[in-house]
């Protein structure tokens, strides 16, 4: 560095050809500067097996990153390098940057993360590899059932729970004295608080056309007994009695009942959530990030008057939270398929799941962490959860889940939209039979 | 070209050996300059088309692996996609509605920009401010000021009095499209200006001036003489925004997403869910040759008046 100072300071001294050569040179080996340290850091770590790991981004106190860097320290035989993909708000881009890596079958990266729901897809693609002969079912009986039954692929296990969430209803504690159990104790207590003026929005939920909208649907629809897909991945009960009448109830809310306002058709999460923690709103459906931001005296005026329970139901259903969180999978064509499991397994032990959600305040998929001491210490409202998650519904699991989940966008973005709630799901069964029917 | 082969000729022979090889040196090395462009064309546009095309002759699906040929079903199946043909229209009824205003709007400005003010340099300089905005900012800012809770539209608009209640602009199917067009023609009216404010100055002074001399009006300087030498620069606009707006993805892409029922769906966004979250290459890649097709009629509707006004001027 000093090198270059020396000549920037006196270019007229020299010609100008030489001074262009100099200070090329000199550029070009600043520019490489760090690339050959990287290197002889590299080549002292050369017997070290080293593999590649990609994540969607995330934070709270410390990093994914800094998460890795922890088993690189562990050990001295692994050496694991981080490959950040976009935080899992932008999950199209997530996916679309695995797809390209994993596409070209090469083997990077080792070890990856996915949403819930593209484990189907990837394993259908070949992509993800068969964990069954590296986990027990002494250690598979370890996590929450519904969890790593939606790893599973056609039997076969190709992905290891890493965190759960799910959807969930907050509530204003100051307003109702106890939670509503069902959509229609929702509805009048939603009324009663807008007519009284204590709340502008009664009831806040996600309708654009978004894949969170299929998670609405999810919980409306299993909450009056119904579903998306049968159990075989490839019946389809969307145009089912069950079904249309809890999306005929997502648009009566909006238009019938009026507490939702028609804001809901462009809200997903955060433009949900922003009212809510604003003030305006008695009854939010949300996932569990919500929580601390509510807490946050600097940007929520509800501290302390928040309260979380499973979604009501209908008269003849059961609450229904939808499944969400990211899960880890490995690269079939991965070249260091021993160390790979070993992070894996690194990844999802006890330690590292409490360390997740000590640092980054994400859920653990084993029940035994949740029940832990130190999670209680740490992050006491996290641990009142597990009922939300015990119960977590999947989503339609299918490889072609996007193509399902794009049809239905559409449909059910009509239908709340138009209310022709029968005709719009008659299509999406029609259209849907056309990408899983036998 | 600096070494030549001369191995094993006599001397005689050299000398008017390297004449030859130097006129055919002459006769390839333009080609040979043309070569680097030639071969970056070929492989970052012709190559990734003709893929595209010969893609969508087959029914790829990185998800389940299937890749076999299939003819012309996907086109089949694209014609009978009402998805695909609503996107269609949102697309065209897009592209004509955004190209009209912003020539029209972009007209009137390029014309006050023309006349000498005090300020001009800034007022030309702050124009193209919204142009060189990202359109990811663009598109977020208009989701603030359009929101229909507290955008500032909805406020102002009421203060006026000309909406009862707050309208959800890009929330509801029939706003959602106009509120995008809105967008896009305040991002982009500029741009069209400084193309048509640089067509005026190539209008001859001294034309205006004899029309004035003869006692026409600034309309009449407008409309029988500016508008008609103009005609050709607007043509050339026209159709460069018009290819531009029918690819139309940001915009929606952070606005809307598609909704809401499919109400602002285009076909860029379209083809790109199909592609990247459907992970169908074959019938994404059918659309994405209907996109192609549509705009390579729309520039040939273009290029023939282009042509046919640029005869008529010359000759």
């Amino acid at each position: 560095m000093t090198d270059k100072d020396d000549h920037v300071g006196k270019p007229m001294g020299v010609g100008r050809r030489q001074f262009l050569k100099v200070a090329g040179l000199t550029t070009g080996g600043v520019l490489a500067a760090p690339a050959i340290l990287k290197l002889t850091s590299v080549a002292s770590a050369a017997d070290r097996t080293n593999i590649t790991f990609a994540s969607a981004k995330f934070f709270g106190k410390r990093t994914v990153a800094e998460m890795v860097d922890v088993f690189n320290q562990s050990q001295s035989r692994i050496l694991v390098r981080y490959d950040e993909l976009p935080p899992p708000s932008s999950s199209t881009e997530v996916h679309q940057g695995l797809v390209q890596r994993l596409a070209k079958k090469d083997g990077s990266p080792d070890v990856f993360t996915q949403d819930v729901v593209w484990i189907a897809e990837f394993a259908g693609a070949g992509w993800a590899l068969p964990l069954d002969e590296y986990v027990s079912a002494d250690e598979a009986g370890a996590y929450f059932p519904g969890v790593l039954a939606a790893c599973k692929w056609q039997g076969k296990l190709t992905a290891l729970p890493w965190y759960v969430d799910s959807g969930m209803l907050y509530y204003r504690k100051d307003l109702v004295s106890k939670a509503p159990e069902t959509w229609d104790e929702l509805v009048a207590a939603a009324t009663d608080l807008m007519k009284a003026g204590k709340a502008k929005i009664g009831f806040s939920w996600q309708a654009k056309q978004a894949e969170v909208l299929i998670c609405d649907l999810v919980e409306f629809v299993t909450s009056n007994g119904g579903s998306i897909l049968g159990d075989d991945g490839k019946t389809v009960h969307i145009a089912d009695d069950a079904a249309i009448e809890a999306v005929q109830f997502m648009y009566d809310t909006i238009e019938k009942y009026k507490i939702s306002p028609p804001d809901v058709r462009s809200w997903d999460e955060e433009p949900s959530r922003t009212p809510f923690t604003g003030g305006d709103v008695a009854f939010l459906r949300n996932w569990s990030y919500v929580y601390s931001i509510c807490q946050d005296k600097a940007a929520s005026s509800v501290v302390d008057k928040v309260g979380v329970v499973p979604l009501p139901h209908f008269a003849n259903g059961k609450s229904a939270a939808c499944l969400g969180g990211y899960q880890y999978g490995v690269n079939a064509s991965t070249k260091n398929r021993d160390a790979s499991v070993e992070f894996l397994k690194w990844l999802s032990s006890p330690e590292t799941q409490l360390l997740f959600a000590t640092e980054l305040g994400l859920a653990p998929s084993r029940p035994a962490v949740f029940d832990s001491a130190e999670l209680g210490k740490a992050q006491p409202f996290m641990q009142t959860l597990k009922p939300v998650f015990v119960g977590a519904t999947a989503r339609p699991v299918t490889p072609k889940y996007s193509q399902v989940s794009l049809a239905l966008q559409s449909a059910v973005s009509k239908a709340v939209t138009n209310g022709n709630v029968a005709d719009a799901l008659k299509d999406a069964k029609a259209k849907l039979e056309g990408i899983v029917g036998a | 070209m600096t070494t030549l082969p001369s191995a094993g000729l006599t001397a005689g022979n050299r000398r008017s050996k390297r004449l030859t090889q130097r006129s055919r040196a002459e006769r390839w090395a333009p080609l040979l300059f043309l070569l680097p462009a030639v071969l970056t064309l070929i492989t970052v546009s012709v190559y990734p088309v003709l893929d595209g095309m010969r893609l969508s002759l087959r029914n790829t699906m990185l998800s389940t692996q299937e890749d076999d040929f299939v003819g012309l079903a996907n086109y089949v199946r694209l014609t009978g996609d009402p998805q695909f043909w609503s996107a269609w229209q949102h697309t065209m009824l897009f592209t004509a509605a955004s190209t009209l205003l912003e020539t029209v709007i972009g007209m009137a400005m390029a014309l006050v920009l023309y006349e000498t003010f005090k300020g001009r340099g800034w007022v030309r300089a702050a124009m193209l401010v919204p142009w060189a905005i990202p359109t990811v900012v663009t598109s977020k800012m208009f989701g603030w000021l359009f929101d229909g809770q507290h955008g500032v539209v909805n406020w102002l608009l009421r203060q006026a009095g000309l909406i009862d209640g707050y309208v959800n602009w890009y929330g509801d199917s029939q706003t959602a499209l106009l509120t995008i067009i809105i967008a896009d023609v305040w991002k982009t009216t500029s741009f069209m200006a400084l193309l048509l404010l640089a067509g005026l100055q190539t209008v001859p002074h001294s034309l205006v001036e004899a029309a004035r001399i003869d006692g026409a009006g600034s309309w009449q300087c407008f409309w029988s003489i500016r508008l008609p030498l103009l005609f050709t620069t607007l043509l050339i606009a026209g159709m460069f925004r018009a290819l531009d707006a029918f690819r139309i993805f940001d915009l929606v892409y952070v606005l809307t997403g598609g909704g809401p029922a499919d109400s602002t769906e285009v076909l860029s966004t379209l083809s790109y869910k199909v592609l990247f979250s459907g992970l169908d290459f074959g019938y994404g890649s059918a659309l994405s040759a209907a996109m192609f097709i549509t705009e390579a009629i729309i520039a040939l509707g273009f290029g023939l008046f282009i042509v046919r006004r640029m005869r008529r001027d010359n000759g």
